[in-house]
Parts: structure tokens; sequence; C-alpha cells
């Protein structure tokens, strides 16, 4: 799952820098994270100095049908402009720069991962998709998202007071797989083979 | 389309060995998610039972569930469906799931299956492309296109070495992403800016878990705050939250409907060349649930007929009335006792003669709420408003604050409920604060404030919300010892008892981004939509969607010489929206935001198939009809429509 | 000269830690190292530790090496994937360089080079599995080495005064699976807690040395109980550090310390590991004072 976080006001005035815009704001994801307020007053602004030939504001630009069939009437205003300045995830600019081939197309957010379900109350937990899952051998505790090392063999020796060296405020992963392991009965499982990561897990998608 | 089903079974090999010292297996089958939604049973779980059985094991049961990973009906519903006996919980699931079980379970959790493998998270549409949220968007200086995804090396200086024809050296199915980046800015002219551009380094502390961690905990504390679900569109209310109540122009003709409530039509009880006043009884109540009707203008009955109706999308019987502009009042309408001398039986026939319904926008019988088949401990005043654009309640609240205590005094009076609890939202702290004072010194009344969120003047979701009572599956708020009012309807009861003045009138919202001047106006029922949207200086331009109710659960008005209701709290003028229905992908989402804990993805897939049988063993009959699930709707399918066909057919089946 | 040979000679084994500097100019420290390490058995030289770069941990082990000492590689696996680990330590197979430290490295936000990214490709425990197959002539992928294989003595580390110390066995308990011949101990203040580790860590029967360091001044003793994993100085310690400023100032508060510490760990250890973190100059005093 994504959230985006709008560009530095510099780096998207830069952008712009005097040319004709016109700008799409994507609210697909707003119920999970979508910078409303910002990307508004920044808009207000862009649009004081006249050159801005249209604002649209809709949702699931990622979805490429639904998205050509809002552009349509908008088309003259993106005719206009030299730049088509978008407030959304990756996958949103991508899905309007292909649409709009020959067009400048601008990104004004930058995108953050978001851990967990794909509806719009995320999770505290992640799945990597690393192929090769190793809940087994965990209790149920994802060593690759729980741990900041992704470490599989075990915790490194940085935790303090339980909490992991990069934040204080995150539990170690290991520690808290060490607990569920106990809790349940199984800290025999740690006496498993040496586990080496494979990152040549193909790209496979079930077709 | 692209599939992003999320896992498949671990090879057998590994299967028979994880199983090996384990028996007694209750089996979690995730029905995945991100692919078509064309069957409901997926093969995995037998797939699995068929081998556990090979090896000998005992399976205690099995469950198949949509969306394991949502953690809130996961933990409602799974539990309890494990059963005695059961030493391993298997899960044949995506990490998310397993990993939500695990959680939950208390037991020993398992997983039969590996995520798949794929780079970058994908959108909400079943398209190839997919964005890694490296919170350094490269787009800008790439034309477009994600150097971190589509190069395999995920290079942001420009290409390696090893593209051979065009083919990236990693697949040679692959397109190397540095060259149709290349040919793209080379084609929009945009080499030079590529060429000037400062060497790129990444930033691999741009991705703060710690900042997202916090949001996520943040996130779903708010989004789980009172009751699970809900939405929060963008509100516009800056349009006319702060502009005064005006009265409206007197209406030269009113057209007022004798259907303006839930339950049997009023009867017409004038007749054409009747003459009429203010406030004077022209329908009379059909039965138990239903309303009578009076006439909002004194002046002459030009017509009884059929009239085009704005919500039930056809013609219903209607009064047409010219008025003399000189609102001469009806003879009936005249001061009751003060509300200490009227018993509780004598301010129900006050309530019922005035044809007060609820004003919320549902129109029942108000007399009917008050007098509840169980004891009532708590009256909830919904001063909500949380349809986004609406701002008459919040109207109300400011200028009739007296009027709203005084009519909730009457009705507490009625119910012998003990509380009386103002709810207004966190985006009206005007009127949060003037209510406050208000109430300061009544012992048996406060003020809630509530956070913002969609659809919580919903009844049963402001007394989850409120109360922290759940209101039983097909039951009503007395159920729980509740009944709820809107704030416009108890401004209406303070009328009926304080001037007898019946509901002839009521504050609306005229706004949208497309009304030229937006207001909000104490209208006549029977006036003109035209008249008013007239009266505000028309619309910006024609294309235009024009809705009485809000932009989530008004109703489109394709024709606007429809006339004003009692449950008419607005027209909106909006900006039309082309979409077309697109294949359910199973994102999950309008399970998220159902405030019922309904599966609204099944409601449309059983549409299409005309399965009312599988609507109502889904719940269909407990869908309030907010709109949540189809305002998320990343295929944009008219979930509600498809609702409501079903809902018809399973009243249809008794 | 393998660690590893001393151990299996009964010897007490001493070993102390050198951190190269950021720069080319070793001078300084080599002078330092041949002036006060040429007593102890071996020495450790840090890959850029706390992930603060500096000059390479194999390039100084050479040079310690060619000046007569006998270096331990530590190898961490935040900065290298798999190919460049294995790699390195064919280089220092090639180099006679024959000591290595397994470690799994701090995280790259911990340095100062926060925007790095972080590598872990493998971790200690698969770094020490992967030493362990190159000994046996064959690489992590799986190809055959040309010739003779290399063989190391493998080093790994642990906590023994950690919070969370079973889960700290248990993953001791790994790295002597996957090949670990020694282990060297994180910074020991609390030798009683020492003292129950390695009653339960004997059993793998692999030797330890404990981890000293000189303890500087109060303020260091309190920084690192807020800020270093598995390190805690006890109040106590803390109180006859602060007694003496001019004392401790003149380091002969900490060198008592870590003596002290060092003979009331040494029946239950087979070693001890000097961290002097620039006190490079006490080493032979301590030594001396701990009898050793």
């Amino acid at each position: 799952m994504l959230i985006t976080q709008l560009k530095a006001k510099e780096t998207i005035v830069s952008l712009v820098d005097g040319k004709k815009v016109f700008i799409i704001n994507c609210q697909g994801c707003k119920e999970v994270r979508f910078p409303e307020k910002e990307a508004v007053e920044l808009q207000k602004e862009l649009a004081a100095d006249g050159n801005v030939t249209g604002i649209i504001t809709t949702d699931y630009i990622c979805n490429p049908e639904n998205m050509k069939l809002r552009l349509q009437k908008h088309m003259d205003e993106i005719k206009a402009a030299d730049v088509v300045l978008v407030f959304s995830c990756g996958v949103g600019v991508q899905t309007i720069a292909e649409y709009l081939e020959d067009k400048k197309v601008c990104a004004a957010c930058d995108t953050y991962p978001m851990p967990g379900f794909q509806g719009v109350t995320p999770l505290e937990y992640d799945c990597k998709q690393c192929g090769e899952c190793y809940l087994n051998l965990t209790g149920g505790i994802c060593p690759i998202t729980a741990c900041s090392k992704s470490l599989v063999n075990g915790q490194c020796g940085g935790s303090k007071d339980g909490k992991c060296e990069v934040d204080g405020n995150m539990e170690c992963g290991w520690e808290r797989i060490y607990r569920r392991l106990a809790q349940i009965g199984r800290l025999d499982v740690l006496k498993c083979p040496v586990q080496v990561r494979n990152y040549a897990t193909d790209d496979e998608v079930s077709k | 389309m692209e599939n992003y089903t999320k896992y498949k079974l671990k090879e057998t090999d590994e299967l028979v060995s994880l199983l090996a010292d384990k028996d007694n297996l209750f089996v979690v089958a995730c029905n995945k998610c991100f692919k078509e939604f064309e069957s409901i049973d997926e093969p995995d779980c037998g797939e699995f039972e068929k081998l556990a059985a090979e090896q000998g094991k005992t399976v205690t049961g099995s469950v198949k569930v949509d969306f394991l990973c949502n953690k809130y009906h996961t933990e409602k519903e799974l539990l309890d469906l494990i059963p005695e006996g059961t030493e391993n919980i298997i899960v044949i699931s995506c990490g998310l799931g397993i990993q939500t079980v695990a959680d939950l379970a208390g037991k020993p959790v398992y997983a039969a299956s590996n995520s798949l493998n794929y780079t970058g998270h994908h959108g909400m549409a079943l398209t190839k492309k997919s964005c890694d949220a490296c919170a350094q968007c490269y787009l800008n200086i790439t034309g477009g296109i994600c150097p971190i995804v589509d190069c395999s090396k995920s290079l942001v200086n420009g290409q390696c070495g090893g593209a051979k024809d065009g083919k990236c050296e990693v697949d040679c199915n692959k397109d190397c992403a540095w060259e149709k980046i290349y040919r793209r800015l080379e084609k929009q002219g945009r080499l030079e800016e590529f060429l000037n551009q400062p060497v790129q380094v990444r930033d691999y502390s741009k991705v703060n878990f710690k900042v997202i961690s916090e949001y996520v905990k943040s996130i779903r504390e708010e989004r789980l705050d009172g009751y699970h679900g809900g939405v929060h569109p963008s509100e516009r209310k800056e349009f006319s939250e702060h502009i005064a109540l005006e009265r409206f122009p007197e209406p030269k003709t009113v057209v007022i409907s004798m259907s303006q409530h839930l339950g049997a039509p009023a009867n017409p009880i004038v007749q054409v060349g009747d003459t009429v006043k203010v406030g004077q009884k022209i329908g009379e109540a059909a039965g138990f649930i239903s309303a009578p009707v009076h006439s909002s203008v004194s002046g002459t009955v030009i017509a009884v007929e059929p009239r085009l109706h704005a919500t039930r999308g056809g013609e219903m019987m209607a009064v047409v009335i010219e008025s003399d502009g000189k609102n001469t009042l009806h003879e009936s309408v005249k001061p009751n006792k003060d509300l200490d001398s009227l018993t509780p039986d004598e301010i129900i026939d006050i309530i019922r003669e005035a044809g007060i319904v609820g004003m919320g926008g549902a129109g029942f019988p108000t007399c009917v709420k008050l007098k509840p088949a169980k004891p009532v401990d708590t009256i909830l005043l919904n001063g909500c408003e949380c349809e986004p654009l609406l701002t008459a309640d919040h109207r109300v609240l400011l200028e009739f604050a007296d009027d709203i205590i005084f009519g909730l005094k009457a009705i507490l009076k009625t119910t012998g409920a003990e509380k009386g609890l103002i709810v207004i939202e966190d985006n009206k702290p005007d009127a949060i604060e003037l209510m406050q004072a208000k109430v300061a010194d009544c012992d048996n009344i406060d003020v809630v404030v509530a956070r913002t969120k969609y659809p919580q003047g919903a009844e049963k979701t402001l007394i989850k919300r409120v109360m922290g009572r759940q209101v039983p599956r097909g039951g009503l708020p007395a159920d729980v010892g509740v009944v709820v009012d809107n704030i416009s309807t108890v401004k209406a009861i303070s009328d009926a008892i304080q001037k007898g003045m019946p509901l002839i009138e009521r504050v609306a919202t005229v706004t949208g981004e497309k009304i030229k001047k937006p207001g909000n106006y104490i209208v006549k029922i029977g006036t003109s939509v035209k008249e008013l949207i007239d009266y505000c200086g028309g619309t910006t331009d024609d294309d235009v969607l024009i809705k009485m109710g809000g932009p989530m659960m008004g109703f489109a008005l394709p024709d606007v010489n429809v006339p004003m209701m009692k449950g008419s709290n607005g027209i909106i003028a909006i900006d039309t929206d082309q979409t077309k229905e697109m294949p359910c992908i199973k994102c999950g989402r309008c399970v998220d935001v159902c405030p019922m804990d309904l599966s609204p993805l099944y409601f449309a897939k059983y549409a299409d198939e005309e399965n009312w049988q599988g609507m109502k063993d889904k719940n269909v009959m407990d869908c309030v009809e907010c709109r949540c699930c189809e305002y998320i709707c990343s295929s944009k399918i008219p979930i509600v429509t498809k609702i409501k066909a079903g809902k018809n057919a399973v009243r249809g089946m008794k | 000269m393998k660690i590893t040979e001393l151990f299996e000679r009964g010897e007490f084994v001493v070993s102390a830690e050198v951190g190269p500097p950021k720069g080319i100019h070793v001078e300084h420290l080599l002078e330092e190292a041949k002036t006060y390490l040429t007593g102890v058995h071996a020495v450790n030289v840090t890959d850029n530790q706390s992930s603060v770069m500096r000059l390479g941990s194999l390039a100084m082990c050479k040079v310690l090496k060619d000046a007569g000492l006998n270096p331990i590689f530590q190898l961490a696996c935040r900065d290298r994937n798999r190919i460049a680990l294995e790699s390195d330590l064919l280089s220092a197979a090639m180099l006679g360089i024959d000591n290595v430290l397994a470690l799994t490295g701090d995280h790259t936000k911990m340095g100062d080079h926060p925007q790095a990214k972080p590598v872990f490709d493998l971790d200690s425990v698969s770094l020490l599995h992967t030493m362990k197959l190159l000994e046996e002539g064959e690489d992590l992928g799986g190809s055959k080495l040309v010739g003779e294989p290399p063989k190391f003595a493998k080093g790994a580390v642990v906590s023994p005064c950690s919070d969370s110390v079973d889960a700290q066995l248990a993953k001791m308990e790994r790295k002597v699976m996957a090949g670990a011949d020694y282990f060297q101990t994180q910074a020991v203040f609390e030798p009683e807690k020492f003292i129950k580790f390695m009653e339960k860590a004997k059993q793998f029967g692999k030797p330890v040395q404990v981890g000293i360091i000189i303890p500087k001044s109060a303020g260091m003793a309190k920084f690192m109980n807020n800020n270093v994993a598995g390190v805690h100085v006890p109040d106590e310690m803390i109180e006859e550090l602060k007694a003496d400023k001019e004392k401790t100032k003149a380091g002969i508060t900490g060198v008592e310390i870590a003596a002290r510490i060092i003979k009331e760990c040494k029946p239950y250890c087979q070693g001890v590991h000097i961290m002097a973190l620039g006190w490079e100059s006490k080493v032979p005093e301590l030594l001396k004072q701990a009898g050793i």
C-alpha cells in the first residue's frame, strides 16, 4: 500500500517555473493518506500566477480506463499546458505519463510505503513478498519486515531494552519472535538449518 | 488484466516435512485479492486438505475467509470458528494473513503458502504499473517511467551496458527501462534537460520507518475510533458554512407532495379552487406510519394531481397551491400550553398533527419514534451533518440554539429518557462552543464532540460512536435504549409546541462548486428547486450534476422542476464525473469502509447474478445505503443501485 | 596464526582491538600497536565500526601482519553482498590473514552515511556458514573453488549481559551450528551476569573471550548505559569513577576496574578481548594488574 507526501515546495515550483500547468489530484487513497490541505494551498498559490490551465480532483488515476474518461473533457486545458503536474503516488504519475506520452508529466509527491492491508486501514505489519515465507520458523512474526535488518537467523547485538537500534520505539523483531516461540512452545525451531535468503525467486505471478 | 494474487501453496515436499510433527490441524485459507472477482472458491484449501489426509493427519476443520489480513473482521469472526482439539493452525495466505492469524490465535500458526515475489507496489487497478515507494520520486527526470521498478538494477543516472537489442540483461523479455526513458525524453525534447541533471545519489534513509509506523498507529486509531469503517470525503463546507440564514422569497406556487415521509402517502383533503391558509392541513395521514401535510402558503389550490417527485423517480400525488403572497395564518396555528403543563401524550399528538418527520433525509414519522416499544434512557440529537457540502443543520444549531434545547426537552419528557446528548462533529467549532454554553445549566443535556467521519450521522453508527452500543442486525435504536433525532426535526418540534406551527418550512443549503452564489435558506415546503437554483445565480455552466441532499446520499435530479420537501436539506450543483463500471478486483476497500461490517463486493456480484438468496445471506437488509462502498470503489461499481435491487428482491421473497 | 590454535593449547587468549583511521595515514596506529599490543595474542581490526566510514579492515590487517602482529579481520554484513563478502574472505586468506570475526554490523542509520543502502544480504550466522563452505572448497553459489581451500579461525560475537540473554544464547547456538570456532563478547561490567551466562554457554563447548572496555569516565559509563546495546555499567562502578576525578582521568581507576573484572571472569572463560578505544597505551598495565 502506498502513501504520498508533497515534494518540497521549491522543487514543485521549479518544475512549473513560469510555464503553463494542468494539475491532477488523485484522492483514491486519501483514506490512507493524501496531503489534501497542503496540496490545495500550494495549488492556490500556483493558480495565483495565472498559469494554471485547469485543476481536477479525482480518484484512482491508476485505473487507466476511467482516468481516460475523466480527462476527456479537460483535453483542451491539458493541451494548453506545458506541464501536467500530478499529485498522486508513483503508479498514478506513470499511468498519466504513459497516456499523455507527448507531455511533460511531473510528480508533485514522493511515495512512501505503507505496511499491510490493501483496504484503507493499514496494518502494523507488512509482507515484503519475499517468495520464501519464513513465518514457520518465527512463530508467525515476519523477520523480513519486523527486523530493521531483515535478519533471518536471529537478532543482531543492537537491541537495547528490547528496542531496535534504528528506532527506540520499535520492538526488536527477533526478541518478539523469541517470546512468541517460547509462548507457543516452539523454541526448537531455532535449531533449524542456517537460513540464506534467495533473492533469485522469480518475479512470479500465477496466471 | 494483471493478477496480483499474492500467494501460492508451498511445494509438496516442504509441506510434508512441515506436517511431519504436527497433527489436529485447522486450515484457514484466504480467498485471495487483487484479481478479477470471478469465483468465490479458491482451490488451495482443498488441495492442502487432500495432502494432509494423505499424510494421515486429522483436520479439525477449515474455513475460507475474505481479506484475512483485515484484522478487524478476522478478529471478530475467525477465533470462534476454531474447533476444540485443534493443535496447529495452518494458514494459506500471503504473509499478511498469516501474521494476522498468528497475532490473534494464541496457538502455533504455520504458513502453507509462499507470498509471490514481485517488485514494487501496485495501484488500485490490475495494470502492469507499479511503484517502489522510494520516497524520492525520480519520475520528473525520467519522463514518467520509473527507473527504480522498471530497471532491474534500479539505476538512477542512465542505463548500464547490459542491454541487448533494447532488452534487459536480466530478462530478455523486458524492455530496458533506460532506453524507454531516453526515447520518451527525446520525443518530448527533454534530452538536454536530462543531461543537465545533477548526479543522482539515492537516499535510503528517506523511507523513515519510524514516521510510517507512527502514522499507521495513528490512522488505525482514527479509523477504528468510535465505529469501524467510514470515509472522509472532502468536506467543502467553506462555500456556505459562514453564510447566515436568509428567508427565501415567497414562491408564487408551491407543489406540496403527499409523499414526504416513509410510509403511506397522505390523502389530500382539499380540492381545486379551495382557499387555504398557512399551516392548514391539506393532506391527512393515511395510517400509523404516515404523516399529515400542511400548506406552506395562503392562497388557492390550483391542482391536486400527481407531480414529479424528487426522490422516488416518478410522479406522486401533490397539492399545487398558488400563493396570494399574504401569508395569512390558519386558525389552528396558535401556541400550545407551556412544556410543563403538557403531558407526554399531548406532546406526541402535537408532533403528529404538525406532520413532523425525520428531516435528516429518511422522513420517518417522528411521533412513532417517540413512542418506542422499549424503555429509552438517552436521546441523541444528531448535529453531525456528516454529508460534505451541506451546512443547513450547522446554521440551525447556530441560529436556533434555544429552540433546539426546547425541542430536546420536549422529547426527553415524552420518552422519559434521563439524558439528552447533542452530538456535533468537530468541524463545527462555533456550534459546539455555542451549544456548550447554552446547555451549561441543564443537568440532563450535554454536548458530545465527535471526530468528523462519514457516515457518523447514520443512526446506528452514531449510537455506536457516542454510546458504544451496538444496534442488533435488523434492530432499532430503541433496542439499545436510544432514540436519535435530527437537529432540524427538533427545531420543528419546538415550533409546533411553542408557535403551533406545523412543519411547513425548513432550512436548506444551496451549494456546490457549480453554484454561483451559495447560501443557506429558510425555504417553504413545495418551493421549486429550479427557483432556488435561479435565485442563487444559477450554475456556472451546463456540465453539472444537481442533487437533492449531499454528494454521498443525495438524489440526482435530472429535472429541477421538483419541489422541496420536509427531508430536503440541500440542493447541490457539482461537477459531473464520467466513469464506467469495471470488474471488481477484490481490493477489499468496500469491506474496510462499511460501517455495518458488511461485504459489499458480494452484493455487486450477486446482483449481477440475480442471486438474491446470496444477498440475503450476506445481510443485505442491514445496509444503510450510506454509499461509502461506492465512494471507495476503485472499479466504480454502482454498488448501492445493486444493493437496492437486491433489497427489493429480498423483500419480495417473503 | 589462527587464534583457535592458542585455545587448543589451553592458553588464556588475549586480544585487543584497533579501529583504522578515516584517511590513508596509518603510521600512528601502527606505532601504537607495535608499542603497546605486542603482548597480546591477536589484534582485531574493526570494519567501518558503528557504520562510520574508515580505511578498510582488510588493508589494515595486512599492515599489522607485516609488522609482526596477529590480526583478526572483522567482517560485517552491512556493506557488502555475499559476492563481496566471499571475495574479501578469499583475499584475506590469500594474504595470510586467517582470523575472521563475523558480524552483522550496525545499521547504516547509526553512522555517518545514514542515506546509504543497508545491505544485510547475509547475516552473521549465514556468513559463518559461508566461511565453512569456503573451507570445504565451495562457495555459496555452489561453485567449486580452485585449488586448496582456505582455512579460517571463525570468530563470532555474543552479548552476555544483554537484557534478553535467552534470545542471545539461542543466536549463539545458531552461530555454533553454523561453524563458529570461538566467541568474543560485548563489554562486560557485571561479572556475575557473565558468569551466569557462561554456565549456560559452556554447553556449546566453544572458547569465549570476555569483552573488556577500560572505563574512561563516569560520563562515558553513563553514555554507554544509555546508548550501547548489551552494556550496563553498575551504579557503584560509576560512583567509583566519580570519586577521584584525577585518578580516573589518568586512567588508573579504569584500569583497576577492568583488571578486577578480568580476574573475576577468568576462571569461567578462555580469554579476554580488550576494546581499548584509544587507550591502547593502558593495555600492558591492565594485563599486568589482571595477572595475565
